[in-house]
């Protein structure tokens, strides 16, 4: 019992310490670009639990979902092909690395070029970025598939669909979840950042729009938002993780305590 | 080890050194004898071509005031930038400096910046449709798709101005927001049906076979002011000589612009990339040296209806 | 499996295929030549914007943001990590706000960072210091967590000090760790910083993207965009090199990968 109620205590007491002092920091303060903690908290409620919810943070919510699900299955699929052949790894290697080295948000302008202004353009933004951390990863982890398996598959004459899906996918996805991870970061800073281009609805819209009409408060309400929804993604992907992974992290432990 | 840590401290001691070497932004004190740095932030677009034609002609160093500009890519950071004293004078529209009055932003208004013609067809701004829209006056643009630069700001309150005026529903009108240069292209393209533009996006638009239908600027009020350079209360309140200074060279520059239109269309190429062939046929503001308080009544009066502020601030502390 | 036909430089291939494709597309209306420059263009472009003093000063504005905010960065994600990561009072205590700082998207900081700084170096920087200090501070954590229990009792029975227990336990074993974070920050701290001037217009390469944009000049604005790509890629060249170096004398570096 003790146990438990020490490790929430440690869990919530630096962030409860942390609101606390942010609170009564602020609590008296006039600076207009500073609201009081209270008054960030009444916008926030009076700002995103509303129409709001449905109009603007659920199309983008989609977008992204649309987004890296687009980016998981290409980079997935791509990765498979390059890591099994290293003759088109090395072919296509310094190409990937050049692509993969251009900033995401820069490609945004060439995007609207080509996809013009609408969901399509926001899609893209976001998959173009989420492509190169899934489709890189999934080439390393295919590539450092142990060769003893590889080989005990062949000697019993494993092959196609199956060995795909029991050896190469199987002992590459820790590394393609941790290409997947990096991947959900970078599609929501996209998410946020195609918004604030042309768009007319959005979460990342809403949030320009504030700030450039002086509404701090609300300003302020949607950056906690967007930490929020940040932090959110993080636990749903950790969660994920945990079930996807289960096997790995069990082995790992197992390593580990040996030691 | 050892030599790790050498290069470890000589790496960030190049670092710290070359940071150090990059420009403050903030400008010094004057010292006695010396004119004062004043630092601007304006837009490079047509309506501040006087205070570059100010500036070459000498109109601020006359005064003591070593004028430096800097230009943005839009006004919302010039609000941020002149508040927390990064520049001195910033350049802004209207309903921008209503809107940050309104939030309890600390502006104040020094001196005009640029109007409109007055005259319907031969204003610097207009709302342009494709050929052969069905589009035939501002009424029309009910249901319809405009786009403007800034959403909630002046592009869209003076739209629904000119519909309200032609009789049409403005409430009806739907906005999205583009940027000037990617507007023409949307427009052809058929993304939006009709759009909001100034020079030389204006001249362009015509040129690719637009209609203008509706001249926002005139029909929200007669010589409508649309922008002014404007400070923080802060420094008004702490150097009011160096701002009556400043508002006295830039009432100089702007009456020299205004009579002077073939040097206004020399130094556009100077701070802009418009082609000098666009410069010489683009309909030019007309830059009065009163602002015209009325217009500003009738803009915050636009933008409480509109939905944008809740109430209009106390104008007599905003203007100047 | 034969030998690859395409001769002794794969990639140097890969590389010379992709521009050729970049330059067929277009020049056969495959894609309209608005939209996509033949490789040809692109190059020309570069050329003048090689010509042009403000590209090199865009590009030194841009480095100067990249390594400024890295340097912040590195610095306090050492200092805190090795602080942290040696007290275990600590670590408990502030696990769950790392945990929870760490996901929010650094555009979420963009409103607050132009209304409080502007458009000027600094608001960009508070953007790539804040993402890059997450990268090193989680390596680093990771690093000084993972001192070998046996070396560790060996230090103590051997009374080292607390100093020479960092000089000779601590640091070795994080330094590999803080290395690949420093990796990880470097290539986000360009991506960043490109982004600040593309979103906020601070000046440098990012800022002359969204002018090139701005005014249609597509190739120029391609050609920027490759150079950004070739910043990335260099970067990435240095940090591994250096990392190669400075840890010559680790088993992971010494021992051949498979290929």
């Amino acid at each position: 019992m003790t146990a438990a109620v020490r490790r929430t205590a440690a869990m919530l007491g630096l962030p409860a310490v942390l609101v606390a002092v942010w609170w009564f920091a602020s609590s008296g303060s006039t600076d207009v670009y500073r609201p009081p903690l209270s008054r960030i908290l009444v916008a926030f409620r009076e700002t995103w639990f509303g129409r709001r919810l449905l109009d603007d943070v659920a199309p983008s919510l989609a977008r992204l979902a649309v987004g890296y699900a687009v980016a998981l299955a290409v980079g997935v699929g791509l990765g498979l092909v390059l890591g099994s052949s290293r003759p088109l790894r090395a072919l296509t290697e310094p190409v990937l690395e050049f692509l993969r080295a251009i900033p995401p948000p820069v490609l945004v302008p060439i995007v609207m070029l080509v996809a013009g202004i609408g969901d399509l353009m926001k899609v893209l933004v976001i998959v173009s970025g989420c492509l190169w951390p899934v489709l890189l990863n999934t080439v390393e982890g295919v590539r450092a598939v142990d060769e003893t398996l590889a080989d005990t598959c062949r000697v019993y004459r494993v092959g196609g669909a199956l060995r795909l899906r029991h050896l190469v996918l199987r002992a590459a996805s820790p590394q393609i979840v941790t290409g997947a991870r990096q991947a959900l970061s970078i599609g929501i800073i996209l998410m946020v950042i195609s918004e604030m281009f042309a768009a007319s609805s959005g979460l990342g819209f809403t949030v320009v729009q504030f700030q450039r009409g002086f509404a701090i408060p609300e300003m302020w309400s949607g950056v906690l938002l967007l930490g929020l929804l940040g932090v959110v993604l993080s636990l749903g992907f950790r969660v994920v993780e945990a079930r996807v992974l289960g096997w790995y992290h069990g082995l790992r432990a197992a390593q580990r305590g040996s030691r | 080890m050892r030599r790790q840590l050498a290069a470890l401290v000589s790496f960030s001691l190049t670092l710290t050194g070359a940071a150090a070497c990059g420009s403050s932004g903030t400008p010094s004190k004057p010292s006695p004898g010396q004119p004062d740095k004043v630092a601007g932030a304006v837009i490079a677009i047509v309506d501040v071509a006087p205070v570059y034609l100010g500036k070459q002609k000498g109109f601020f160093s006359q005064r003591n005031i070593d004028l430096s500009l800097s230009t943005s890519q839009g006004g919302a950071a010039i609000v941020p930038a002149v508040l927390n004293g990064q520049v001195q004078i910033g350049f802004s529209n209207v309903t921008s400096l209503l809107l940050a009055a309104s939030k309890g932003l600390p502006v104040k208004m020094v001196c005009n910046g640029v109007a409109s013609t007055g005259v319907p067809d031969k204003d610097y701004s207009g709302v342009v449709v494709k050929a052969g829209s069905p589009v035939r006056t501002a009424a029309d643009l009910a249901g319809k798709t405009v786009a403007v630069n800034t959403l909630k700001n002046i592009g869209d309150t003076t739209v629904r101005a000119s519909v309200r005026k032609a009789g049409g529903d403005p409430k009806a009108v739907k906005f999205v927001e583009l940027a000037f240069p990617d507007m023409p292209a949307a427009l052809q393209a058929g993304r939006v049906d009709a759009i909001w533009v100034v020079e030389p996006f204006l001249t362009a638009a015509k040129a690719g076979g637009g209609r203008v239908v509706a001249a926002n600027y005139v029909d929200t009020a007669p010589n409508l002011t649309v922008a002014t350079y404007f400070t923080s209360a802060q420094l008004a309140k702490s150097n009011p000589d160096l701002v009556k200074r400043f508002t006295e060279a830039m009432t100089e520059s702007l009456r020299y612009a205004d009579a002077h239109p073939d040097e206004v269309r020399q130094v556009l190429g100077t701070y802009t990339q418009i082609a000098a062939d666009v410069a010489a046929k683009l309909t030019l503001p007309k830059w009065p040296t009163d602002i015209n308080r009325q217009s500003v009544q009738t803009l915050a009066d636009l933008a409480v209806g509109d939905g944008l502020m809740d109430r209009a601030p106390d104008l007599s502390a905003l203007l100047p | 499996m034969s030998a690859p036909a395409i001769g002794r430089w794969p990639g140097l291939v890969g590389l010379l295929a992709f521009g050729g494709l970049l330059e067929l597309l277009p020049r056969a209306g495959l894609v309209p030549a608005g939209y996509l420059p033949p490789s040809s263009r692109i190059a020309r472009a570069l050329a003048d914007q090689a010509r042009r003093a403000e590209f090199w000063t865009a590009l030194g504005d841009t480095v100067r943001t990249w390594l400024t905010g890295l340097a912040i960065a590195v610095a306090a994600g050492l200092v805190c990590g090795i602080v942290i990561g040696s007290v275990p009072a600590l670590r408990t205590a502030t696990a769950s706000t790392v945990e929870f700082l760490r996901p929010i998207p650094s555009v979420a900081l963009i409103p607050l960072a132009v209304l409080l700084y502007g458009t000027g170096i600094r608001a960009t920087l508070v953007l790539v210091v804040y993402a890059a200090f997450w990268q090193v501070l989680v390596q680093v954590l990771h690093g000084v967590g993972d001192v070998d229990p046996v070396a560790r009792d060996t230090a103590l029975s051997y009374r080292l000090g607390r100093w020479a227990r960092v000089r000779y336990l601590v640091w070795p074993t994080a330094l590999p760790y803080a290395l690949t974070g420093v990796r990880l920050a470097t290539s986000v701290a360009l991506v960043l910083a490109v982004t600040g001037e593309l979103v906020i217009g601070t000046p440098g390469l990012g800022r002359e993207i969204a002018v090139a944009q701005g005014s249609g000049a597509v190739p120029a604005m391609y050609a920027l965009v490759v150079v950004t790509g070739l910043l990335g890629v260099a970067a990435n060249l240095v940090t591994r090199a250096a990392e190669r170096r400075v840890l010559a004398w680790h088993p992971s570096v010494r021992s051949e990968v498979p290929a």
